[in-house]
């Protein structure tokens, strides 16, 4: 199935793992062609949002909602795009094998072509014929954001993306945001990075406790 | 159909890393030989005697190795969090189980070629003669086995203790296979017809149909949160 993605937003999404309170009734909305950083001490629950904005799990209560409307777990995977810390690529694969193969689960069309632009776009071709497991950490992330962005996700969510990184891997990053952001794609990043976060940010959303602890804040009200 | 060429995808995957690596056949292969050699000169008394005891050596081999490689295997899927990427990408789930329970299949087969001829050298076994009904054996055997190992190696993949987990689940579960494996592979060497042969292959069928039913059924609530 496929949406529009104008716009994600949370009701009351409370998340309990055990005992333990992840998130405790928050209420957020992501809009298209913005980027929405998610700011919070460890432990305030913003992975925990990222991964219930996945339909990686469920929330305990509340309600996710895209462009309104209540969907089926898993049915809009196709049109999300996760980067977390871990690269989620295969180290003895090197990186025209590793974005294959996810370009044939992700059924993209001309595979060929749309892996060559983004090894274009974020400069792999020098390691590209090497496993992952050689690379460093920046061409790790930068073979796995192109791994993201393969199918051209709708929704794209970030966790700690600038962690290790140095600064032309950051910038290369921070330029492909804004591309995204562009494109129309709704963004959401979780982010401890000051600088890296006021140069992304249209919108930001505190987390603490679990739960939302002030109303967002635009860039524009931030400065 | 999408189901199945995922599935493929992911074998493809599987074979190419052990290719380039040779990981889990050397390591496993090795710990098989070792079984099988030991054996061999703690319980070869004479060629009577090897009949009986030569099943019980190549299935314990087997299924060590098999825990070994199916491990190893869901190992490379932590790394980097990669199965991750597989979960998040919009392929059915049953795809990714039907994907490694092939490529767990395969590898384990490759192991069973330097294992059983191996078993008839030590053992002083002729299998030829037999050769068409114990690849039968072995093959459904070993079908079962990776069927259930797959959707537990999973389950503790995604959890802490991978091979505790993985060898205290799975041994329990996959006995009557396992046992109906050993039998069947005893009275074939012990000359039984091939009706008898026939029994044994119908009720090994029938676990691994029961066993990739359930791990194809199962996978899906197993592996998501």
């Amino acid at each position: 199935m496929s949406i529009d993605f104008s716009k994600v937003s949370t009701e009351a999404v409370t998340k309990l793992y055990g005992v333990t309170r992840a998130l405790a009734g928050v209420d957020a909305e992501f809009q298209a062609g913005e980027v929405t950083v998610i700011e919070g001490p460890n432990g305030s629950g913003k992975s925990t949002l990222l991964h219930i904005l996945a339909q990686e799990a469920r929330p305990s209560s509340g309600l996710v909602r895209y462009d309104g409307r209540r969907i089926r777990r898993g049915r809009l995977r196709a049109q999300i795009g996760v980067l977390a810390h871990q690269s989620m690529l295969y180290p003895d694969l090197n990186a025209d094998e590793n974005l294959s193969l996810f370009a044939s689960l992700y059924q993209v069309t001309d595979p060929a072509t749309r892996i060559e632009t983004l090894k274009e776009r974020f400069h792999i071709g020098r390691f590209a014929a090497r496993p992952a497991r050689t690379w460093s950490r920046g061409q790790l992330q930068r073979v796995a954001l192109a791994r993201t962005l393969l199918g051209t996700p709708r929704l794209l969510l970030l966790d700690e993306p600038s962690t290790g990184l140095d600064t032309r891997s950051v910038e290369l990053l921070i330029a492909a945001i804004a591309q995204e952001r562009t494109r129309g794609a709704i963004v959401v990043v979780v982010t401890h990075d000051q600088a890296f976060s006021s140069e992304i940010a249209d919108t930001r959303v505190r987390l603490k406790q679990g739960r939302v602890a002030d109303a967002p804040l635009s860039n524009e009200a931030l400065s | 159909m999408t189901t199945l060429r995922m599935a493929w995808l992911i074998t493809l995957k599987d074979l190419r890393v052990e290719w380039r690596t040779k990981e889990i056949i050397v390591t496993t292969a090795l710990f098989g030989v070792l079984v099988v050699i030991l054996s061999s000169l703690s319980f070869y008394l004479n060629p009577t005697m090897s009949r009986r005891v030569a099943p019980g050596v190549l299935w314990v081999a087997i299924a060590f190795a098999g825990v070994l490689s199916l491990g190893r295997s869901w190992g490379r899927e932590k790394e980097n969090d990669a199965i991750r990427g597989l979960l998040l990408s919009p392929i059915p789930r049953p795809s990714i189980y039907l994907g490694k329970w092939l490529s767990g299949f395969i590898l384990l087969c490759a192991i069973e070629v330097i294992l059983i001829p191996l078993v008839a050298v030590f053992f002083h076994l002729d299998l030829i003669p037999v050769a068409g009904r114990l690849t039968a054996i072995v093959g459904l055997g070993t079908a079962g086995f990776v069927a259930a190992g797959t959707l537990f190696s999973a389950l503790s993949a995604r959890g802490g203790a991978r091979d505790l987990l993985l060898s205290v689940v799975v041994f329990p579960l996959i006995a009557p296979a396992l046992l109906s494996a050993v039998v069947a592979t005893r009275e074939l060497l012990a000359g039984a017809p091939l009706e008898e042969t026939l029994e044994w292959l119908r009720v090994l069928g029938a676990f691994d149909i029961v066993f990739l039913a359930g791990g194809y059924a199962l996978f899906g609530p197993v592996i998501s949160e």
